[in-house]
């Protein structure tokens, strides 16, 4: 859990699941708007860090108005993708109905925990702490798609290299 | 009138102190999501008309946050850029901890009257990085020895630097714009730092022997030194 120092009136709670067995039924549930939870590809992720830039970045454009897709939770998602393209965001870094983890970040009001509770009611599956992300996250499949350079890598971590490029991509 | 735009970035900024003021921004130290960051928050300028003010505001910070994307892809160390603010015109960017500008470890370095060969790695080190990133064909536009950092520990041999302040960055491969790059370099380094001329040769001796497009560069800095101080578009 971590308060977003810009937006103080909300919290953000991650929450990583292996041994999921209803994909499918937690992604009809996130669009029929039943879940306050962005359903994330573990495989994707980095570090908790890298969720939580997405995050934060979300809630700014939201707050300005200036959001690319139509929820906050799509958001979330969106910023995850190295390019602008929505619907490529969706499908790489979205939970698909057959995937067997699926990590959760919610963004809710700061000491407002129902959400959460929702969530860890409704996700069948083993809950794992949210440091151990990078048990199942796929580097190559992310070096790849970011399109990381082997000289970036000699001047700093896969993960910097990541949230950089989250950060540039509306102007590059 | 425009409203005071400076005020809207005052809730971004709420949890960070102020650390350094330049004419063109100021600098907040504090934490971004748990990390020590650095905010540079490009102010609104109230001398220059809102509309251009805007503009150029903007272009700054777009250039910035590019620059630092391009930088580390080639290699070239530049602090992370965690987030953009394009409203206010924030960039939080990671905070070099306990890093000293080149200019100040220098100065400190003559100060104590300590070998000046000492120097000689870090000039080594320079031409490198600079060499690498006019590879790149990214010209900083505003090179200085205040806008390179040395890490925390790093002053002796194997100096890990750092670029910063990309805001006049733009691209470009013509040698005359890499020359001219060099040149405010020369001029700024041999004006800060007195009696450094063969520092500065090394300098430019190392950036030579990184880049293949070096001579050409080193050619059109020759014609600009005696030009005198050529000026570029940006006044």
């Amino acid at each position: 859990h971590r308060r977003l120092e810009l937006f103080p009136e909300y919290s953000v709670t991650q929450m990583l699941f292996t041994d999921v067995k209803n994909a499918a039924a937690l992604r009809k549930s996130a669009m029929e708007g039943q879940i306050n939870g962005a359903l994330i590809n573990p495989a994707m992720l980095v570090d908790p860090f890298q969720a939580l830039v997405a995050a934060n970045k979300a809630v700014h454009l939201q707050k300005a108005g200036k959001m690319k897709t139509r929820s906050l939770l799509s958001e979330i998602i969106f910023n995850l993708s190295p390019t602008n393209n929505i619907s490529e965001a969706f499908r790489r870094f979205g939970m698909s109905d057959g995937d067997g983890a699926v990590h959760v970040v919610t963004v809710h009001p700061r000491e407002d925990m129902s959400d959460v509770d929702t969530i860890l009611a409704r996700v069948e599956g083993r809950q794992v702490p949210v440091g151990e992300i990078s048990t199942f996250t796929d580097v190559p499949g992310i070096k790849k798609l970011y399109k990381v350079t082997p000289s970036e890598e000699k001047c700093g971590s896969l993960l910097e290299a990541v949230v950089c490029r989250m950060a540039v991509k509306d102007v590059v | 009138m425009a409203s005071d735009r400076s005020d809207s970035a005052a809730p971004l900024l709420a949890g960070c102190a102020l650390w350094k003021q330049g004419a063109e921004a100021r600098i907040y130290r504090g934490k971004f999501l748990g990390r020590a960051a650095v905010v540079k928050h490009r102010f609104p300028k109230r001398y220059r008309h809102p509309q251009l003010d805007e503009k150029l505001t903007r272009r700054r910070t777009v250039q910035e946050a590019r620059a630092a994307l391009r930088c580390r892809k080639a290699g070239i160390s530049v602090p992370v850029v965690y987030f953009v603010d394009y409203t206010t015109h924030c960039i939080f960017m990671e905070d070099l901890v306990g890093s000293i500008t080149v200019r100040d470890h220098i100065v400190t370095t003559q100060q104590s009257g300590d070998n000046p060969e000492s120097l000689g790695g870090l000039a080594d080190e320079m031409g490198r990085i600079l060499a690498k990133m006019h590879d790149e064909d990214v010209i900083h536009g505003d090179l200085t020895t205040s806008n390179m950092l040395l890490r925390n520990g790093s002053e002796g041999p194997g100096a890990d630097l750092v670029l910063i302040d990309f805001g006049l960055s733009y691209t470009s491969a013509l040698p005359e714009d890499k020359g001219v790059d060099m040149y405010v370099l020369e001029k700024a380094f041999l004006s800060t730092h007195p009696n450094t001329e063969s520092l500065f040769q090394q300098l430019l001796n190392s950036y030579t022997a990184a880049s293949k497009k070096a001579p050409a560069v080193i050619k059109k800095l020759d014609e600009v030194r005696l030009r005198g101080r050529k000026r570029s578009m940006v006044g």
